[in-house]
């Protein structure tokens, strides 16, 4: 995984980009906890067979938990979570949602084997891999989806950078620092990593400017 | 360099966290107009050497302007800045500059081409690549910062080289030199790897539901 503290500075960013009246420091816990509780995953690898970035990384439970927020907060006719919580749960909760999925799954979407995207109702991981240039010589070039037309059958197949299912794909982690499917006599080597390459640690540095910004800065025009 | 729209991007996030109550289209454009303003030095590499990445990429413009904002807002009781433009002009000042740093050279100077940060005064380009893990084997690795590292320059950091020996490519300027090439191919890099199109997709769709959510209340 690109470190869990990646995760957290960009979440940082969009946090303050998204809380507008209810950022403060009850609510960044919040969306902290929200970061960290998918990689809770890790420790289920011992059980079930590729479960780290399946079981927490999938847009699949975001997308019911988004559906869910939405029927209780805007259809039914009185709302539980705004009940027990209050109206500024309820953006927090919105704001999880998005943090969640940008934060957390794209990220690891970019990152080695991909994520699990549509577990559990397929078992495939995806990769997000590519890039996209304008050429003067090729016009839009984009790498990240693969269309290739059979030119004998016309039979179309998109690639979307898969790389296996639970039966085939493990992603290294400190719980399992190898796929348990290698024997080896080497001694295990557990990493936990904070920032592989320049652009996490610029992620990170992102979350922490825009916390130490927002801490500096004066609240509003009221306030002077 | 790093892509143009990603330095677009960070600055519409910076602008959604950092402006406040100044959160409106034209700031969040004035905003997003500092961040990719250091891009504009691939246009001087046609007539100045090896200006891309360098001549808005160096620390000392921004830092001058850090230096008469801080000067002008905060030391002293009248503001200039406050008396025309109000707490709004202050504010959206504030991260202008900010963008200029964080989103303009910060993509460069974490990215492959680097950014050469005491240019003119000294000419080397800078990059921070590298990692920070902790292992059970080998203990503390860190790479980031290097310590009498080989080339020309004079930070702990990396160095891909200078001015004469590192030539960025750009669709400006193709292959990096002075001169127009007209003929050359032209490449418009929009995201180079699939983190910057993470990094986009979160801009565009924080500024959606800003300004969406805006439309709601109004």
């Amino acid at each position: 995984m690109p470190s869990t503290v990646v995760h957290a500075g960009f979440a940082l960013l969009l946090a303050a980009a998204l809380l507008r009246d209810h950022y403060d420091r009850r609510a960044l816990a919040a969306l902290l906890v929200v970061v960290v509780v998918p990689e809770v995953d890790s420790f289920l690898g011992p059980i079930m067979p590729g479960a780290h970035r399946t079981v927490g990384h999938n847009l699949v439970f975001p997308a019911v938990g988004a559906l869910l927020l939405y029927y209780d907060t805007r259809i039914r006719d009185g709302s539980l979570v705004r009940d027990r919580l209050s109206e500024r749960w309820v953006a927090i909760a919105w704001v999880a949602v998005f943090v969640h999925v940008f934060a957390h799954i794209a990220l690891d979407w970019t990152h080695l084997d991909g994520v699990n995207l549509l577990w559990p109702l397929r078992d495939e991981f995806l990769a997000l891999d590519g890039e996209i240039l304008l050429s003067t010589a090729d016009g839009f070039v984009q790498t990240f989806v693969d269309v290739r037309i059979d030119p004998e059958t016309g039979a179309r197949s998109v690639d979307a950078g898969t790389t296996g299912s639970t039966e085939t794909v493990h992603v290294n982690n400190p719980i399992q620092p190898r796929d348990p499917a290698d024997i080896t006599e080497e001694p295990v080597d557990r990493r936990f990593p904070v920032a592989n390459g320049g652009w996490r640690l610029y992620l990170i540095g992102l979350g922490i400017f825009a916390l130490a910004a927002r801490r500096i800065q004066g609240a509003g025009p009221e306030s002077e | 360099m790093a892509p143009t729209l990603v330095a677009a991007a960070v600055g519409a996030l910076l602008a959604a966290a950092l402006l406040g109550a100044a959160f409106d289209r034209r700031s969040v454009a004035t905003v997003v107009a500092a961040a990719v303003a250091p891009d504009l030095d691939a246009v001087a590499s046609l007539v100045v050497p090896g200006a891309t990445n360098a001549l808005f990429h160096a620390l000392w413009l921004p830092l001058l302007a850090l230096s008469a904002l801080y000067w002008d807002t905060a030391v002293g009781s009248d503001s200039r800045i406050r008396a025309r433009f109000g707490w709004r002009g202050v504010r959206v000042a504030w991260v202008a500059l900010a963008a200029v740093l964080v989103a303009g050279i910060g993509p460069d100077l974490f990215g492959s081409a680097g950014a050469n940060l005491l240019y003119p005064l000294h000419d080397a380009y800078y990059r921070i690549d590298g990692r920070l893990v902790f292992s059970t084997q080998e203990g503390i690795v860190q790479t980031f910062v290097a310590l009498g590292a080989e080339g020309p320059g004079i930070l702990p950091l990396a160095s891909p080289g200078t001015t004469e020996s590192h030539a960025i490519s750009t669709f400006v300027n193709p292959d990096g030199r002075p001169g127009l090439a007209l003929g050359a191919d032209r490449e418009l890099s929009l995201v180079r790897n699939a983190w910057q199109l993470v990094v986009v997709a979160a801009a565009v769709a924080t500024l959606g539901v800003r300004f969406g959510r805006r439309g709601v209340t109004e």
